[in-house]
């Protein structure tokens, strides 16, 4: 079993890594970041489902500047600069004073979106890396106890969605073996309702399961090997406060999981 | 260890007494099974062993039941958990974790044990149920027979001293079947734990009963020794049926029994009968170069399959050999499949609309994932319309599968029979050339499955169709398939008439083969048909 660094961890340090490319406010900076954050991401991947989670922010942080972009070029407040080309102008009305669609575009437009475009890509992106290294569950075992019975619930809800996104499939599948159109509100509604009918016979079973295995019957609950806080995590967290002091620390923050792998555990 | 007494139950909004006046006791390590046909009320009485019933879903009960001298009046479900283990139908419906081993402690958390001992008895339960290689395993990625054992550990952890469970082998191949309830009897003798079972498949679990409750469809139950329930009862497996054809004066439990019971009959000489010819028809289903893989992973591989006019195939292979994946592909489903699959010379992935309905025909295993409508007469009528035949032609052919269903009815409160027979006539309206059924007879009882078996015989017979099962039912398919085909880890390893490739493997072997061995005989209308009158 591999020794993972606590879930707190991972999340203090996106987050000082976060908020240190928002203060650095340096597109390359920003950039190099992001490149170092998707390499601990890549030396730490699991088989799980959460780990997909960075691979989807970076679809959103695609789009964030895709359409940053294009709000960029089309609508905008015209500032001097160089003219790169001319786009054909919208006319508004009058009551919409100071927005313009379409006209000149500058090539320090361009540049200054791009620019606020990564860096929001960026801040995106270290969330989601911090959300695929950590399994929400662990994440969860670390509440404290008096919350932790309410977080039980959410997070077994949540495992609900994984067979409700898999039953819709099944369901949808069968609908179409049967010759039926796929598209449609009347298809939608086929589906629905066996999908429904069947989230509902499953969350009675799981209540009852969860009840006659004694859930919320005893008023404390205790833990199965509980998640310790170690010098590496220390490290972690030092690492990411004194990031603060300089955007230069801020590189050696982004590495330092890297140096925390292969601790191999032999016996518990 | 539990004393029924006097006990009735009557459901809101219902006028059949699910069970009534019911008394019995069950002793402490006591393996007691109960029987009864689908909807029979076997659940109920499974769950008012820990006040599931009519805790949680309502219900009038009469009388009182209490395990280890605690009523279920007196206390909530959770109360007994230390007490009473309890396995439901489908074990995925219950789990509430995502690896094995935080499953297994989920109980025990809750009734705030010390983390010493949770250790300890975890590990304890992992090595007992052999789980310790899927500890950290995530739950979704188990195969049925591990999450099976996953679901019992998680009860066993607990040590409970009453474990129950409901139909615990439905979704499992013979061989994990026998894995679990050999354990299930290990654990009575060895730690005199009390079981108590309800199962349809009476062939796989009624040699460890020491006790059968039998309950019939109006409440009615009687409790007693399995030879002398066994005597009397329409519910027995294939090997009592066998010693009744026989006209031995006594019923046998196992192979073994009736074997040694039979020892006259089987030392006489019987005409060899010669086996029948099959005159194959056209064929109708051309399979080359299948392969599919999902995630650069390898699960089927096909070179070269036919399939003819009028066959009844039956897929066998154990739990995650590539059965549904086979079928999937047949289907023209399986967006992960590489090859060529036609039938009459068309490739199925492309069949779509009414073209899809007149060739192929295909029933999943939750039959309900094909049904939407509110009742079952808006479903028949919109088949009709589906499938442009008559209106009325899906509901006389309904009819024709389980007579009397009333068309008012919500499909959803149909038994697992009539619902299948439902999702059957639907598709069957628009006479396909090929029906494949994935799963046909889970949950269903030998009387649901004899219908079905004679529905199905028929229907390949008459109008020459093929039919294509996937199943684990050995009994089944010995009643029913003309031929069998047998995947092992995604390579078809045996492909060949039925009585060759279920005779060539023990375990997939049906009971009276077992019992008649040397001699071929498959089922017990086999061997009726040998006696010399």
């Amino acid at each position: 079993m591999k020794l993972k660094p606590h879930p707190l961890t991972w999340w203090i340090w996106s987050a000082a890594l976060a908020i240190g490319i928002a203060r650095a406010n340096n597109f390359w900076h920003s950039i190099l970041i992001v490149g170092l954050v998707s390499l601990v991401v890549l030396q730490n991947k699991e088989d799980a489902p959460w780990s997909k989670s960075f691979l989807w922010s970076a679809k959103v942080a695609l789009a964030v500047i895709m359409i940053r972009l294009f709000i960029g070029i089309v609508i905008g407040v015209p500032i001097p600069g160089t003219k790169l080309f001319t786009l054909p102008h919208l006319p508004l009305p009058s009551w919409m004073p100071g927005i313009r669609i379409g006209g000149p575009v500058m090539l320090e437009r361009i540049t200054s979106t791009l620019h606020e475009a990564v860096i929001l890509a960026g801040i995106i992106l270290i969330l989601g890396a911090a959300s695929s290294l950590t399994s929400p569950y662990r994440l969860l075992r670390t509440l404290p106890i008096y919350i932790y019975e309410v977080g039980v619930a959410v997070v077994i809800a949540t495992t609900l969605l994984p067979q409700l996104v898999s039953s819709v499939y099944r369901i949808r599948q069968a609908q179409k073996l049967r010759g039926q159109k796929e598209r449609g509100l009347a298809a939608w509604k086929r589906v629905a309702i066996p999908v429904l009918e069947e989230s509902l016979a499953r969350a009675l079973d799981l209540a009852a399961a969860m009840d006659s295995r004694g859930y919320g019957y005893s008023r404390k609950r205790s833990r199965y090997r509980p998640i310790s806080w170690r010098a590496t995590d220390s490290i972690v967290a030092l690492a990411s406060i004194a990031s603060f002091i300089s955007p230069y620390l801020l590189f050696f923050c982004a590495v330092i999981p890297l140096g925390l792998r292969s601790r191999e555990l032999v016996n518990r | 260890m539990i004393v029924f007494s006097n006990v009735s139950l009557i459901y809101p909004n219902s006028t059949r007494t699910v069970i009534e006046d019911l008394s019995m006791s069950i002793a402490e390590g006591e393996f007691v099974l109960v029987i009864g046909p689908t909807g029979s009320g076997k659940s109920s009485l499974l769950r008012l062993i820990n006040g599931l019933v009519p805790h949680h879903t309502g219900g009038i009960l009469a009388g009182d039941i209490s395990v280890n001298g605690i009523s279920t009046q007196s206390v909530k479900p959770g109360g007994l958990a230390h007490l009473i283990g309890i396995v439901g139908q489908n074990p995925l419906n219950g789990f509430v974790a995502d690896t094995v081993e935080e499953e297994l402690v989920f109980g025990m958390e809750a009734l705030n044990l010390p983390a010493e001992t949770m250790r300890k008895r975890v590990e304890e339960i992992l090595d007992l149920l052999s789980l310790a290689p899927l500890r950290n395993r995530s739950i979704a990625t188990l195969s049925g027979g591990e999450q099976q054992r996953v679901a019992i550990g998680s009860a066993l952890v607990m040590h409970p001293k009453v474990l129950v469970l409901d139909e615990p082998t439905s979704a499992l191949d013979p061989i994990a079947a026998e894995e679990v309830l050999s354990i299930l009897h290990r654990l009575v003798h060895d730690l005199s734990l009390t079981v108590v079972i309800a199962e349809h498949k009476l062939e796989r679990v009624i040699q460890f009963a020491d006790r059968i409750i039998r309950i019939n469809d109006l409440g009615a139950s009687e409790i007693g020794k399995p030879e002398e329930i066994m005597k009397t009862s329409d519910i027995a497996p294939p090997i009592v049926h066998l010693a009744r054809a026989l006209g031995l004066n006594e019923v046998g439990l196992t192979v073994r029994e009736v074997r040694r019971m039979s020892e006259d009959f089987r030392n006489q000489q019987f005409e060899i009968q010669a086996p029948v010819e099959v005159i194959p028809g056209r064929e109708i289903i051309r399979i080359s170069k299948l392969e599919v893989s999902y995630a650069k992973q390898l699960v089927l591989i096909a070179n070269e399959i036919s399939m003819n006019e009028g066959e009844i195939i039956a897929i066998m292979g154990r739990n995650g050999a590539g059965k549904s994946s086979l079928l999937r592909a047949i289907a023209g489903i399986n967006s992960h499949a590489k090859g060529s699959i036609t039938i009459a010379g068309m490739e199925t992935a492309q069949l779509k609309g009414s073209l899809r309905r007149s060739h192929i025909a295909f029933v999943p295993q939750e039959p309900s994932d094909l049904l939407y409508a509110q009742s079952v007469k808006i479903e028949c009528s919109q088949a009709d319309k589906d499938n442009g035949v008559e209106s009325g032609v899906t509901y006389a052919l309904l009819n024709e599968l389980t007579p009397n269903i009333s068309t008012h009815v919500h499909p959803r409160d149909l038994s697992e029979g009539q619902r299948l027979a439902l999702a059957l006539s639907v598709v069957l309206s628009a006479k396909p050339l090929v029906l494949i059924l994935d799963e046909p007879t889970r949950g269903l009882d030998y009387q649901a499955k004899k219908s079905l078996t004679k529905v199905l015989i028929n229907y390949a017979k008459v109008l020459k169709q093929t039919i294509i099962l996937a199943t684990h039912d050995v009994e089944l398919v010995a009643e029913l398939a003309t031929r069998v085909i047998f995947i092992a880890d995604g390579e078809i390893v045996a492909d060949g008439p039925t009585i060759e490739v279920l005779l060539s493997s023990p375990a997939f072997a049906p009971q009276v083969a077992k019992v008649m061995s040397p001699a071929r005989w498959l089922t017990v209308a086999d061997v009726i048909k040998a006696i010399p009158k």
